[in-house]
């Protein structure tokens, strides 16, 4: 009877369900997935990964939450994402020592820092201050013959950010709207007027991050505005320094666990192995990615220090639901002006119409 | 011998059969691996060509899309040049299954109604590309592309919905290997065509199917093997950067199928190993009885050898040192016997010495008092006249004395010969000494001797001895040795004899021989005819110690005497060697 006792409860022991997998929507890149999904399997977390298209990720996590079905138990969202999502998010637990840079919020857990910087070539003389000005007289200084363009930027209204603020903007429809005399326009000039001059001409649509590694690593660009996801993928990366650049936009990702989880508490739990010193510290090591956590970012490589350094200046964007949607007026505009099609005044124009759409 | 076999077997099993079946058993494994990382990578390489042409269809399509857009957002106002254009678009994309030209509000401005589900919000980056929804049971996708002017502002929204017809054709065209389908899923894990049905099913496989979920967890590629299926997936790299699609390719395939070559080249290496094995066994067995075989015949002898027994044989032949072993053992083997036969000479040897000392003893005892009896009954015979009955008997005993006389002097004879044992140069009696003679002159002398002996028994003698160089051997001695031989010939009743001397090859001795035509001696009695006593001859006649002392004579000489058969087979030959003086 002890026999089948013992049987028995083995055999109850093996036939209880597996615990289901937390489901988890996230926006890594194809490389951080992979380490993401080793670091799971070592850690033994059933964990059902789906990536969140991040051009359209707050649209569609929103209409997601909104509709309440089939909801993740937790989810990966750039910071500028939570100011439209933050209705319908969960309140985050307290307990960990997160740096001040870190875009701590009530309804997430913060788990990188990123922004712009400059990434200079430890041979090319430091710029005289972090300011655009400086910069772009360092570059212009490091030009010669097999050197035409030495200072790396994106045809991109992240990047812009720098010289809007320099110029006293801001990037909000109310910054546009309030220094609509010619500041965002000479902004906008003054940035597109640099490609041709130290900027090489934009590649084409969607060729813009290998092609801007490929000036790096040919040395054809000394100065570098870019930030952490693009540095981690260098190799040589003893040849560069890092520094800050005044008005320069300052972001992170964020963890956030939504009111229609169906675990809450198993998303978290997630959170706190992502946010965890061990795996902020892989990911650093790959990807150069700056942890939020104090802990985290002693153990990370000096590099990684380095980066967190140069964004302490830096600047997040507003805390806006349209934030992230400015970008899709301001991009095309941006792109316009550099190409030539357009003068800066008519595109500031376009983008001051299509931002009072977002706004009306 | 038979363990040295099996030991040798066992130590070419050990050196070079178990490593070569772990060799093999290592590449057999090593093989499998490799053939079925084949069929992984085949399957993969597949799919990155089936992905590449779905990708270049879409590609094509929505850049198309968005050209024909931004023609648009040039020109917002002008009806003809749209509608122009919307023509074009259809005819240029034929997977356009419906198009709309919407204002940035999403106000309907031209062509077909909005698909139910169509987000043309923004934040969008210029435009995106929807999961794949089924109208009809047919799969079609939302392609949104943002149309703005030159300035880069917003003038309106394209909605193209795409007939993913294409998909299914691409995948329904792919060389599949047996029982293999491919599959392809939307960003839900809905199939959007699979190779094996004519439309798929629009319910999502996710969470049913460990392969979808990977592929759809994953952003590259990679393979899954289990529930007996081979599964490759990758991600379709371009519809992900169309943001918003993020779909997967899976080939599956099953397992005992996917990897059949693994198994047939695993089944025939097997089956080619064993084979080579066997016949390796074979071969190394075939080569070990080989090479133990000499040794097995040296054993043999050894141990015949070690018994005392026959040290003749075939000679032990064999490779390299075993050769030489054999060699070794037969030139031990032939000291050993020619040791024995020495031993058992001298034994004789010093019997007959003793024999020989005894009996010239009795023979100078003897010969005093029969020289007394020879003389009386001569003496007496003398007495008597023909006719008298006395004198028949005192004849007889006149024979036999003399008769005894003659046996009593080769008694003394061959006393008074050296031994063989003994040295040459040191004369037992002094009677022979070493010294040198003329054969030509020696048979001549002979001859003469034999002739009346010749005449009474009806025998001939021919002589063929040239002039040649002095032999090492007393005349006497040679001259007792031929008028030995030619006697015996004769008592033996041969009729022709024949004395003929010729150079040894070398030229370093002198071969006489001395033939007959007698009766020959049989084969058994060869090698008996120069023991003393033995003689084939009647008793009266026959004392056997003639040719005793010739070998001894001919030896002391150092010489060598043999016997033979004639060269026409009937009667005898004695040849003697001579050394050259």
């Amino acid at each position: 009877m002890r026999c089948l006792a013992l049987v028995a409860l083995i055999a109850c022991g093996h036939s209880g369900p597996a615990p289901a997998p937390i489901k988890f929507l996230h926006t890594f890149s194809p490389d951080e997935t992979e380490l993401f999904n080793a670091i799971m399997v070592e850690q033994g977390l059933p964990v059902e990964a789906k990536l969140a298209p991040f051009a359209r990720g707050q649209q569609v996590i929103g209409e997601m939450l909104r509709a309440g079905k089939n909801c993740p138990d937790l989810i990966r969202i750039d910071a500028t994402w939570l100011p439209g999502l933050a209705p319908q998010l969960a309140p985050a637990p307290a307990g960990n020592e997160w740096l001040p840079e870190a875009a701590v919020s009530d309804v997430a857990m913060p788990e990188t820092i990123d922004g712009l910087v400059v990434v200079r070539d430890a041979a090319a003389p430091a710029p005289a201050s972090g300011s655009v000005g400086d910069l772009v007289a360092a570059a212009r200084a490091a030009k010669h013959a097999e050197r035409k363009f030495p200072l790396g930027l994106r045809v991109d209204g992240y990047w812009l950010v720098p010289w809007l603020r320099a110029h006293g903007g801001e990037l909000q429809p109310a910054g546009l709207g309030e220094i609509g005399d010619t500041r965002a326009t000479d902004a906008l000039a003054e940035f597109a007027h640099l490609f041709g001059d130290v900027t090489a001409p934009p590649p084409p649509s969607g060729e813009e991050a290998p092609e801007e590694l490929r000036l790096w690593t040919s040395h054809d660009v000394a100065y570098w505005v870019t930030g952490p996801w693009q540095i981690g993928a260098l190799k040589d990366r003893e040849r560069l320094v890092v520094s800050s650049l005044a008005g320069a936009p300052r972001g992170g990702q964020l963890l956030v666990v939504p009111k229609c989880a169906r675990d809450p508490a198993a998303g978290w739990q997630l959170a706190r192995v992502l946010t965890s010193v061990e795996v902020s510290k892989r990911f650093a090591e790959a990807f150069a990615t700056v942890p939020t956590r104090k802990d985290a970012l002693a153990a990370s490589p000096a590099l990684v220090q380095q980066i967190y350094a140069a964004l302490q200046t830096a600047k997040p964007l507003p805390r806006s639901p349209v934030t992230p949607l400015l970008f899709d007026d301001l991009n095309p505009a941006l792109a316009a002006v550099v190409s030539g099609d357009a003068t800066a005044d008519e595109a500031i124009a376009g983008v001051r119409r299509g931002w009072a759409r977002l706004t009306r | 011998m038979r363990g040295l076999r099996w030991r040798v077997l066992l130590v070419l099993s050990l050196a070079a059969v178990v490593p070569t079946v772990i060799v093999g058993v290592l590449a057999i494994l090593r093989a499998r691996h490799d053939v079925q990382d084949e069929v992984q990578r085949g399957a993969l390489a597949h799919i990155r060509a089936l992905g590449a042409a779905l990708d270049g269809t879409l590609q094509d399509s929505r850049r198309t899309v968005e050209l024909a857009a931004a023609t648009w957002a040039d020109a917002p106002d002008d009806v003809r040049a749209r509608q122009l254009l919307q023509r074009r678009l259809r005819r240029e994309v034929p997977i356009v299954k419906s198009l709309s030209l919407l204002s940035p509000d999403g106000a309907l401005i031209d062509g077909d109604p909005v698909p139910a589900g169509v987000d043309i919000g923004s934040h969008s980056f210029g435009g995106y590309i929807g999961d794949a929804v089924f109208v009809d049971e047919r799969p079609l996708v939302h392609l949104v592309v943002q149309a703005r002017s030159r300035t880069g502002e917003l003038i309106g929204v394209v909605v193209a919905s795409l007939d993913l017809g294409f998909v299914h054709d691409v995948i329904a065209a792919a060389r599949l290997g047996p029982g293999a389908r491919v599959l392809v899923v939307d960003g839900a894990g809905v199939p959007v065509a699979t190779s094996d049905m004519a439309w798929p099913s629009p319910t999502s496989l996710a969470g049913k199917d460990p392969v979808v979920d990977r592929a759809l967890a994953s952003t590259v590629e990679g393979t899954l093997s289990g529930n007996g299926m081979v599964s490759a997936y990758r991600n379709l790299s371009s519809y992900q950067s169309l943001r918003g699609v993020r779909w997967a390719i899976i080939h599956q395939q099953p397992e005992d199928q996917a990897y059949a070559l693994a198994r047939t080249t695993t089944r025939d290496t097997l089956i080619i190993g064993i084979v080579a094995l066997a016949l390796a066994l074979a071969f190394g067995a075939y080569f070990a009885t080989r090479l133990t075989r000499p040794l097995s015949d040296l054993a043999r002898r050894a141990d015949a050898i070690a018994a005392g027994q026959s040290t003749e044989g075939p000679p032990v032949r064999g490779p390299g040192e075993i050769g030489e072993l054999g060699n070794a053992i037969d030139e031990m083997a032939k000291r050993i016997a020619e040791r024995a036969e020495l031993a058992a000479a001298l034994a004789r040897g010093d019997r007959l010495a003793s024999v020989g000392v005894m009996s010239a003893q009795v023979a100078h005892e003897i010969n005093n008092p029969l020289t007394t009896v020879l003389g009386y009954a001569k003496l007496l015979l003398e007495d008597k006249p023909d006719g008298h009955p006395d004198r028949n008997g005192l004849e007889l005993i006149a024979e036999e004395a003399e008769r005894m006389k003659k046996i009593i002097g080769g008694l003394l004879e061959y006393a008074r010969a050296p031994r063989q044992s003994e040295p040459a140069t040191v004369p037992a009696t002094g009677s022979i000494a070493i010294g040198s003679s003329e054969p030509a002159a020696v048979v001549r002398h002979v001859a003469a001797l034999v002739a009346p002996q010749l005449r009474k028994a009806k025998a001939s003698l021919v002589v063929e001895v040239p002039d040649q160089r002095a032999v090492s051997i007393e005349a006497h001695a040679l001259q007792q040795v031929l008028v030995n031989l030619v006697q015996n010939a004769a008592q033996a009743g041969a009729t022709r004899i024949a004395i003929a001397t010729k150079p040894a090859p070398g030229a370093i001795a002198t071969i006489i021989t001395v033939t007959d035509d007698g009766p020959g001696i049989p084969a058994a009695d060869r090698a008996r005819v120069f023991d003393p006593f033995f003689t084939t001859k009647a008793a009266e006649t026959g004392t056997g110690l003639g040719l005793a002392v010739c070998k001894h004579l001919v030896a002391v000489a150092g010489g060598t005497i043999e016997v033979g058969e004639a060269a026409d087979s009937h009667g005898a030959e004695f040849r003697v060697t001579i050394p050259v003086a």
